[in-house]
């Protein structure tokens, strides 16, 4: 089958987890940047065999917990030292004790929404469709099988030189996902 | 004792320490004469500074229990290679019991100007306040000597009892050994929380007897775990490079430890917060004098130093997924824990002492290098007496993520514990 412009890249589905993960690593050492690794179940080493590095999500999240708390602060000290001072047992209109536990709840309220909405942005979702959904095969990968896709994406992407590579690899199984 | 040599190149290479191997004597030798020197010209000062320092490397003998028992509890895996360093650590309870005598001597022997505990000097002069006779039976020199006897035998037998059988195991692999070790740690983690929060409440909170708080148990615990978590992380850390750990210790052991040391940031913090503003948001002048106190003169100072040195600091340090596994962080980070807990321990008794702010005193170096000369030598001494880590247990294939079918198991054990076995010393 001719590449076509059309074609999504090439998958390859292997047996074991095992081999899964020794491809990753031959296909990271390749230099590759656009593929992905797709197993029914989390393989521990399998983000150091692809060369994943950290999430960057942590910063989305850290993010989001400095705003939920700082606007805790702010909100409580406007509405109860500024805008409608109200005496309370003698205390001090604003004393960031007494704000803190809801600037403690914001701050993992909108920690937890910087971790999920972060972690959607960065994973590009939600996604209505993916050319790999369409493969016949790609169902069992959540399933029994492993599977590496490479995009024609990839600068390094090349029908045949990719075929190859994958092919070395010891998948019984390559074929080109249409777009 | 024979340097460990090994064939692995990757690893760098192992510091010499000889120069070292003479400092904890040293350190116990200048400090007790100093302390004795403390005692002499200045006995309710010395008494003082004996306290703090009592009670922060009290911490460390706790802090290594605790973590035993909770190895055994858990059924965990990742920390069979660091037991023995836990168990080590524990085994210094039954010494550290022996070094509250001091503290002893101060409450039954001295004049009612040098007692430190100013609730005995009022029971002494038979005229307790009402602080004092509410908590009858409890707060009476009895008593005090009764909750010192029971810590020390509950400590001791626990700390011997694990590692007892544990060093039982090395020898036969019984799997009983593993099932007795259970049973201690299902009754022991009763009697720790009871023995500490006794310690805790007797030792150091009973300094002003009007106050109460029914977080300081768990406020101690806190600190104290954390203390002991950067020091196995320390230790663990140079027991690796210098060879002994070096073929049983992972990646995953630095991690685990880092976030549990991370963990118990927040622990202490969150602990240490509640206490404060459930005393502050009640506002009761019984509870609220001790926080006034020590937000007098520059003691405010010392509680800004715990708020950013004691939690933001170390939790914005540790927060990154990855600083756990760096040495350069974690190394320096774990002596900062050892200062912010001192710290935190001379928060909690020096201002009954010094009210205007902290006296920092030759007194206070001369006990710390006291207990702490005589501890390290102590812990040394059995770390070299013992296989570093645990030989047979059932779960040691599991912790070294090797995958053993049944039945191979001993046998692959077995090997693996006889090529990284050492006697090396550090």
């Amino acid at each position: 089958m001719a590449a076509t412009p059309k074609s999504y890249g090439l998958i390859a589905e292997f047996l074991t987890p095992a081999d899964a993960m020794h491809a990753a690593e031959k296909v990271r050492d390749a230099g590759f940047r656009k593929w992905d690794v797709f197993t029914p179940f989390p393989v521990h080493g399998m983000d150091q065999a692809m060369g994943i590095k950290n999430s960057k999500v942590g910063y989305i999240a850290f993010a989001g917990g400095v705003t939920g708390y700082t606007s805790g602060m702010l909100m409580i000290w406007w509405m109860n030292a500024v805008d409608y001072p109200i005496m309370i047992g003698g205390k001090p209109m604003f004393s960031p004790f007494g704000a803190f536990p809801p600037c403690y709840e914001l701050t993992i309220l909108l920690g937890a929404f910087g971790s999920l909405f972060g972690m959607l942005f960065l994973n590009r979702l939600p996604r209505l469709h993916h050319p790999l959904l369409k493969h016949r095969r790609f169902a069992l990968a959540s399933h029994d099988r492993f599977f590496i896709v490479i995009e024609t994406a990839d600068p390094k992407y090349s029908e045949t030189e990719t075929r190859k590579l994958l092919e070395s690899m010891g998948s019984k199984n390559i074929e080109v996902v249409e777009e | 004792m024979s340097s460990h040599s090994s064939s692995t190149s990757s690893q760098p290479a192992p510091f010499d320490l000889s120069a070292w191997r003479n400092v904890p004597t040293v350190l116990m030798v200048i400090g007790g004469i100093g302390a004795v020197a403390a005692a002499i010209l200045d006995p309710k000062h010395a008494a003082f500074s004996y306290l703090t320092a009592y009670m922060f490397f009290l911490s460390f003998g706790l802090g290594g229990l605790i973590l035993t028992i909770l190895h055994h509890l858990f059924d965990a895996a990742w920390s069979v290679p660091i037991r023995r360093i836990n168990e080590h650590l524990a085994c210094l309870l039954p010494t550290l019991a022996l070094l509250f005598i001091p503290i002893l001597i101060n409450v039954l022997m001295a004049g009612n100007d040098n007692i430190i505990y100013h609730w005995i000097v009022l029971l002494k002069e038979g005229k307790p306040d009402h602080a004092v006779t509410s908590k009858y039976p409890l707060f009476t020199v009895n008593s005090f000597v009764a909750a010192w006897v029971i810590c020390g035998v509950v400590w001791t037998v626990l700390s011997r009892g694990l590692r007892k059988y544990s060093l039982e195991q090395d020898k036969t692999g019984s799997i009983e050994c593993t099932r007795t070790l259970r049973r201690y740690a299902a009754v022991g983690v009763f009697l720790f929380a009871i023995t500490l929060t006794l310690a805790a409440i007797m030792w150091m909170k009973a300094l002003q007897h009007e106050w109460f708080s029914t977080m300081y148990g768990v406020y101690y615990f806190a600190g104290s775990t954390w203390t002991t978590l950067a020091t196995v992380y320390l230790i663990v850390w140079l027991l690796q490079r210098q060879g002994p750990l070096r073929e049983v210790v992972r990646e995953k052991t630095f991690y685990f430890l880092g976030s549990l040391l991370f963990a118990f940031t927040v622990f202490y913090a969150y602990v240490t917060f509640f206490q404060y503003f459930i005393i502050w948001n009640a506002n009761m002048p019984e509870e609220t004098f001790f926080f006034v106190s020590r937000e007098h003169g520059v003691w405010f100072w010392v509680s800004m130093v715990i708020i950013f040195g004691h939690f933001f600091g170390p939790f914005l340090t540790l927060l990154r997924i990855d600083v756990k596994l760096l040495p350069w962080v974690m190394i320096p980070l774990a002596s900062w824990v050892w200062l912010m807990h001192y710290v935190d321990m001379t928060f909690n008794i020096m201002p009954v002492m010094f009210p205007e702010g902290p006296h920092v005193s030759w007194m206070d170096f001369a006990c710390v290098a006291f207990i702490g000369g005589l501890l390290v030598k102590l812990f040394l001494k059995s770390l070299n007496a013992h296989p570093m880590f645990p030989q047979k247990d059932p779960r040691f294939a599991e912790a070294m993520d090797i995958y053993v079918p049944e039945g191979k198991l001993a046998q692959a054990v077995g090997a693996r514990a006889a090529k990284a076995t050492s006697g090396g010393k550090h």
